[in-house]
């Protein structure tokens, strides 16, 4: 059970879960159908679970090309796998976990290629644009757009702890701690109190720069 | 939202002191905006339905020097060893800049096919001592499939 946040439902007329979240009841219904041939349940599992894919994958702070191998080598791996997962209903934390591991199997291979290089610098905002980010060019939406991006970079500048563990809980819908603890190994009960506290970090950090 | 709705949360944010799950939301509304999952990966995701297989059994992942191996200092270059295994069949690789080098095990002439993706897979044989080469490295993610008597083996998808 999630403690402290909001349950799903209070956000779901907001734009940025249109289309595709999968409500986390019906994962194992998902898998199960997929199983059975079912494309669109795939269509839908990769939909409602691509973004905490695509987050534990970021809070890792690989490089472009780097996130995009391992985010195709996670759902391949899926596919792969797909009919033999045991907890077909934790597909998440299974996926999670994937993604974390080869995460790490990443940095490790790059510590060792270049010892004096850090991944870490090689990370930026995705290019790619979306319908939300266009809208936020335009004039009207400048200030709101100000907000977001004042936001993203003072999380940006959060120490690594906080970073990964909040990169991994904004995705879209919010991940189970469950998920959570599998995408970055640490104890689920050791989440809330985590969270809290980089939340909070990150309000005084937007106080101090008069920020939102 | 528009901006009047924002601004009295905000005031109802500072009055009630702090509300974590309300700066999570920003988060996760930034995050969509400015670090979404680009839309190539989703489809790449949406196709990799294809590699789903039932019939074959799985190789697992063994031994990967990048993981097992204990690094030897100054050495640069050293190829990948990969140890794949599903029962009693084994398939040893080594990754270098030229490509792929692998054995089957016990030796066995095998069909293989390196798949890359959903779309993509390039037919190799395995000589009768079960030995296979490929001319050019992975370029991401791959897996090989296998088939040897009356079997299909696929290793566990893996980054190059």
């Amino acid at each position: 059970m999630r403690v402290g946040t909001a349950p799903s439902a209070a956000y779901d007329d907001l734009p940025y879960t249109r289309g595709g979240a999968v409500d986390r009841a019906d994962v194992g219904a998902l898998v199960q159908s997929a199983v059975d041939g079912d494309a669109a349940a795939w269509k839908a599992l990769v939909e409602g679970l691509s973004p905490l894919v695509w987050s534990v994958v970021r809070a890792h702070r690989l490089s472009d090309a780097d996130a995009h191998e391992v985010y195709q080598t996670v759902w391949f791996r899926f596919a792969q796998h797909l009919g033999r997962i045991r907890e077909p209903d934790k597909a998440g934390s299974w996926l999670a976990s994937t993604a974390r591991h080869e995460s790490l199997k990443v940095l490790k291979s790059l510590r060792r290629l270049t010892p004096t290089d850090d991944p870490q610098l090689l990370d930026r905002v995705s290019e790619d644009r979306t319908p939300e980010e266009s809208l936020l060019d335009s004039e009207e939406a400048a200030a709101q757009s100000e907000r977001v991006r004042r936001l993203w970079q003072e999380f940006e500048e959060l120490g690594d702890r906080c970073r990964q563990l909040l990169r991994v809980l904004m995705s879209t819908p919010p991940p189970s701690y469950q998920e959570v603890s599998a995408a970055l190994g640490i104890a689920v009960g050791s989440i809330g109190p985590l969270r809290q506290r980089c939340l909070r970090r990150l309000r005084a950090r937007l106080d101090a720069r008069g920020a939102l | 939202m528009n901006d009047d709705d924002m601004n009295d949360e905000l005031e109802e944010f500072d009055e009630d002191g702090f509300d974590g799950a309300l700066l999570e939301e920003e988060l996760r509304r930034a995050a969509a905006i400015l670090d979404p999952v680009p839309a190539e990966l989703s489809r790449i995701a949406v196709d990799a339905y294809v590699l789903h297989d039932l019939d074959a059994r799985i190789a697992e992942l063994t031994f990967d020097s990048v993981v097992d191996a204990i690094p030897v200092r100054g050495a640069t270059d050293v190829p990948r060893m990969l140890t794949f295994r599903a029962g009693e069949v084994t398939v040893d690789v080594e990754v270098t800049g030229q490509g792929l080098m692998g054995q089957v095990l016990p030796p066995q002439p095998a069909r293989i096919e390196v798949l890359s993706g959903p779309q993509s897979a390039a037919p190799l044989t395995a000589d009768a001592m079960g030995r296979f080469t490929t001319d050019a490295p992975p370029t991401g993610p791959f897996a090989l499939r296998l088939r040897t008597g009356g079997e299909v083996v696929v290793t566990e998808w893996l980054r190059a």
